[in-house]
């Protein structure tokens, strides 16, 4: 039953992705004039021809519904368009950097999930102690605080004055690896460098505490609040009556409780990852796709900004249904 | 139907309704205040901010410099109470000699103006949106609440990210682009409230005397679901000012040429080694605003919604 | 094997001290049945939980013996009463509904007390190998308890989650839990109160099954003197956190002593033929915070004397097994 439950929840999501698709498509179109006018406007350097190419390679010399129609199944081949500047496949472009990305982002979720939980069972099992409060507080001003501006603190604590941390990229210039996953620190222990891996652990540190810091004060917040809510129920109370170390009662019978309202919390904030995550590559020159597209954006290279916001989007959508799914499987009670 | 909320459809009609909501609007504003005035936390974010407010109204009169001034014999000169600052620049200049703590002073205006509009606007439509399409449902909310679901699947710094790489960095784009995604939460928080509210008694009793729907819509549920979206709205302010600030940090935001603090932050990255304060200051001033402004938003929670106040 | 001497609970509150418990006095045999009554907030749970060193934070005891077998399990280190709670005292509470975590299938949470206190670990041997037939053999057991106590097909019910199961059949797989350990005392809270009247009956009909099959002595705590009186051998009657009226069923049914005891029986319909009217106690249960007369009955009570109000008050021995706290004896 689950299964089918499961498939049908996945299947939802198809409709919103061909509706992302079609969003991006009429915001290209809907900008007042010609979008290659208007893209290429600046400069008075493109040609006549050159402008005629790119209006063929956006379709534009045909009907609208033939646009929207070509569009979408470029899309759903996965064909992204070329890059204007580099004259490679976006597709390609976005493959090369999106390991990074994911392990930038792999990152911030384990520190986030590493502080947020612990700090807030703490903050509930010691409520209105003085960890309480200042955890608390902590996390308040984590939610507040910009994600470039903490990124610059980290880099002027970390890397300026205590010379902690690198500040730039993946690997110290000079390293190179092999690329196996993608990801440096998995793939530098796969290939049993532990130098390498230390080199690429610190660098992934700094990073992934700014992009993370937010969501794990997301986390700590609720967190708290569930397990405050968990502690006083009659099944915490039956666990402590049947003979069980209060670290089983809150760690085994009440958090595996307080991490559904929690994952939900965490479904959410993947959008605050995604966004954050295009200003902390740029922050600490992680090449990334946010780098990536920062720097297309700048290029005015506009194939590869519309299919890394689509990419980001479809990962948004992707995001919430692991959410759903997961949840599910926390949470007895509902069958999606 | 209970005798008070028949009681006031009838006062509608023997006093001048809008004289009646006025003056119950200043007894709740009273009230409110009265409430934050014993909120530590959200009476301290009111003070900041109201300072924050004043300055940026009055940065002309205040900053002590023009803030697109250039003096490039005082480059990164330090803050006062560093060694080599001086009291000429408090918080000393950045990497073209402009006084930081004018430019600072400047950046809020725009800062709080964004936030202010690019909230209103959302406000605006997704509250009358949201009040329509949850009062009559049919065709209208059939198609706002399947775009909305569409713009729910952005993660809202990237759809802003996009819009603004097609319009390119502008402060009306910005306003814009903000507004455009932002009035999704304003139109599903509204929408979700009419319906429960639609529903209750008071709403069957001021149909009952004959009152037109627009009427019930806006003087009788819309002062009911005023502070939930008040709550809201306060909070978001913050996120749209963030917002901004990210946008102008990447270069898609504010043109240079307009002092903002993203892009004060941006530009003394560079400088980090040798001049810290550039892109320390501003963003310290940035996030002052924001935690001050959550703080109040939060306090305003506590306050006005019950259901929250329960924990 | 169960003596508590002078057991004080107490909650700070902002109005001042609660004393929740007060100067507790019981004795109890091994096996017997006992029933503790009283209206909501006398005390009741309160003096259970004391019994386990459960008492919800802030609540502290802070005077008084609980002695188990003639050890003071006040006294005992946290380690040394974990190992008491659910092994030698078990207790079952009044909700089932929201006793059972709902993220646990039922049998693991039976099988989670076996486990803890290691019932099955010598049959099974050590580990490595034993780890698999331990925990084979302590399927089997939950399996066997789950039949025990009624719950039909445990086989397939020893999968499913508690929101899966009847209310009564929740109450069930909480007795299988509490019975896990075969304790020598059973603290059963209002174990019937939240339940349909039929499934009450089946619920106090199990507990005195495994009363007269594994002798276990339970305390009953229940506001309803009528079903402590079909179920228990001795009743005692809080009021106000104390003890007022101690002694066996029959007789304290037929010859209450404590005018508040009279009072209760008054308030208990019964189903006769003739109409009799029901007598409510009139007033409500007074503020513990601020308690006005010695006798915390005083100003509810139709047979007060004027001395009530300022006469020491002990639980006295009236004879014939019989405990009183009233001027009046």
């Amino acid at each position: 039953m689950r299964g089918i439950k499961v498939l049908e929840r996945i299947l939802a999501t198809i409709p919103i992705m061909v509706g992302i698709a079609v969003i991006i498509f009429i915001f290209i179109r809907a900008v007042p004039g010609d979008p290659v006018d208007l893209m290429m406007g600046e400069g008075g350097y493109v040609s006549e021809e050159e402008m005629e190419a790119m209006r063929k390679a956006f379709n534009l010399d045909k009907p609208v519904h033939v646009q929207l129609y070509l569009f979408l199944t470029q899309t759903l081949r996965g064909d992204l368009g070329e890059s204007f500047l580099k004259q490679v496949p976006v597709t390609d472009l976005i493959l090369d950097t999106l390991p990074a990305t994911i392990e930038l982002a792999l990152g911030a979720l384990v520190f986030a999930v590493l502080v947020g939980v612990p700090v807030g069972v703490i903050s509930a099992v010691k409520q209105n102690s003085l960890v309480d409060r200042v955890s608390m507080a902590g996390s308040f001003v984590g939610i507040s605080f910009p994600h470039f501006w903490l990124g610059i603190i980290g880099i002027l604590i970390f890397s300026v004055t205590l010379q902690w941390l690198p500040t730039n990229g993946r690997l110290d210039s000079g390293l190179s690896i092999e690329h196996i996953t993608g990801l440096y620190v998995i793939d530098s222990l796969l290939l049993g460098d532990l130098e390498l891996f230390w080199n690429s652990f610190h660098h992934l540190i700094l990073p992934s505490a700014t992009l993370g810091a937010a969501v794990a004060a997301m986390i700590a917040r609720v967190m708290r609040s569930s397990m405050l809510e968990i502690l006083r129920q009659d099944y915490v109370m039956l666990a402590r009556a049947k003979g069980l170390s209060e670290y089983r009662v809150i760690v085994r019978h009440a958090l595996r409780n307080a991490l559904i309202p929690t994952v939900t919390v965490v479904g959410l904030q993947t959008g605050v990852l995604l966004g954050g995550n295009m200003v902390v590559e740029t922050v600490f020159g992680w090449p990334g796709v946010g780098r990536m597209v920062v720097q297309s954006i700048y290029a005015r290279d506009y194939p590869v900004v519309q299919g890394a916001v689509m990419l980001y989007a479809f990962t948004f959508v992707i995001a919430n249904l692991i959410v759903d799914i997961l949840y599910t499987y926390l949470n007895p009670k509902i069958e999606l | 139907m209970t005798d008070s909320s028949l009681g006031t459809a009838n006062e509608h009609q023997i006093v001048n309704p809008y004289l009646l909501e006025l003056r119950l609007l200043t007894r709740n504003a009273l009230h409110l205040w009265g409430q934050l005035r014993r909120h530590p936390t959200a009476l301290l974010g009111l003070i900041v901010i109201i300072l924050y407010v004043v300055s940026a109204i009055a940065a002309p009169f205040i900053a002590p410099y023009d803030p697109t001034e250039q003096n490039l014999m005082a480059r990164n000169k330090p803050p006062f109470w560093a060694e080599g600052g001086s009291l000429d620049h408090i918080l000393g200049t950045d990497q073209l000699g402009r006084d930081l703590l004018s430019r600072i002073i400047y950046g809020g205006r725009v800062s709080i103006l964004v936030g202010l509009l690019a909230t209103g606007f959302s406000v605006l439509v997704g509250a009358l949106l949201g009040s329509l399409a949850g009062y009559f449902r049919g065709r209208l909310d059939d198609i706002v609440s399947r775009f909305a679901d569409l713009l729910m699947a952005f993660p809202f710094l990237i759809f802003a990210i996009g819009v603004m790489s097609m319009l390119g960095p502008g402060f009306s784009n910005l306003i814009f682009a903000l507004s455009f995604k932002g009035w999704v939460e304003f139109f599903r928080l509204v929408r979700g409230e009419m319906l429960v509210e639609k529903t209750k008694e008071y709403v069957e009793a001021a149909r009952a005397v004959g009152r037109s729907d627009l009427a019930i819509i806006f003087s009788e549920i819309a002062p009911n679901i005023f502070h939930t979206v008040l709550v809201l709205a306060t909070l978001r302010v913050g996120h749209m000012i963030v917002l901004e600030a990210s946008l102008s940090f990447l270069g898609l935001g504010i043109p240079p040429e307009i002092p903002a603090w993203g892009s004060m932050v941006a530009g003394g990255r560079v400088q980090l080694l040798v001049a810290y304060w550039i892109s320390t200051f501003p963003g310290l001033a940035l996030a002052l605003l924001v935690l001050s402004i959550n703080l109040l938003g939060e306090g305003l929670r506590d306050i006005l919604d019950p259901r929250l106040k329960l924990q | 094997m169960l003596e508590i001497k002078g057991l004080r609970t107490v909650f700070p509150t902002s109005k001042g001290e609660v004393v929740a418990a007060k100067d507790v006095d019981l004795t109890m045999e091994p096996g017997q049945i006992i029933g503790l009554v009283g209206e909501s907030g006398c005390g009741k749970s309160v003096t259970m939980l004391s019994i386990l060193r459960l008492v919800p934070h802030p609540g502290r005891i802070v005077s008084g013996q609980v002695l188990f077998f003639g050890e003071d399990l006040v006294k005992k280190s946290p380690l040394e009463m974990r190992r008491i709670r659910g092994k030698e005292i078990a207790m079952i509470f009044q909700d089932p509904m929201t006793t059972l975590n709902p993220v646990f299938k039922v049998g693991e949470q039976i099988r989670e007390s076996l486990r803890i206190h290691g019932i099955m670990s010598e049959q099974a041997g050590s580990w490595p190998w034993g780890a698999r037939y331990r925990l084979q053999a302590e399927r089997d057991k939950v399996i066997q308890l789950m039949e025990e106590v009624g719950i039909p097909s445990p086989q397939a019910r020893y999968h499913e989650y508690p929101h899966q199961f009847s209310g009564g059949m929740q109450q069930r797989a909480l007795i299988a839990i509490a019975l896990a350990c075969e304790p020598r005392l059973l603290l059963a809270d209002e174990p019937t109160t939240a339940l349909d009247v039929t499934i009450q009956a089946q619920i106090l009909d199990l507990l005195r099954r495994i009363n007269e099959t594994h002798g276990t002595g339970i305390i009953l705590v229940t506001h309803d003197l009528g079903v402590a009186a079909e179920f228990c051998e001795e009743i005692v009657v809080m009021y106000a956190g104390q003890i007022v009226e101690r002694g066996p069923t029959d007789e304290v049914i037929q010859r209450p002593l404590h005018p508040y005891t009279r009072g209760l029986l008054r308030s208990i319909p019964r189903i006769t033929r003739e109409k009799r009217k029901l007598e409510p106690i009139p007033g409500v249960v007074p503020d513990l915070a601020n308690l006005k007369y010695n006798c915390a009955f005083y100003d509810r009570c139709d047979a007060a004397l004027p001395k009530c109000e300022h006469d020491e008050l002990e639980l006295r021995d009236v004879g014939g097994g019989r405990l009183v706290r009233c001027v009046l004896y």
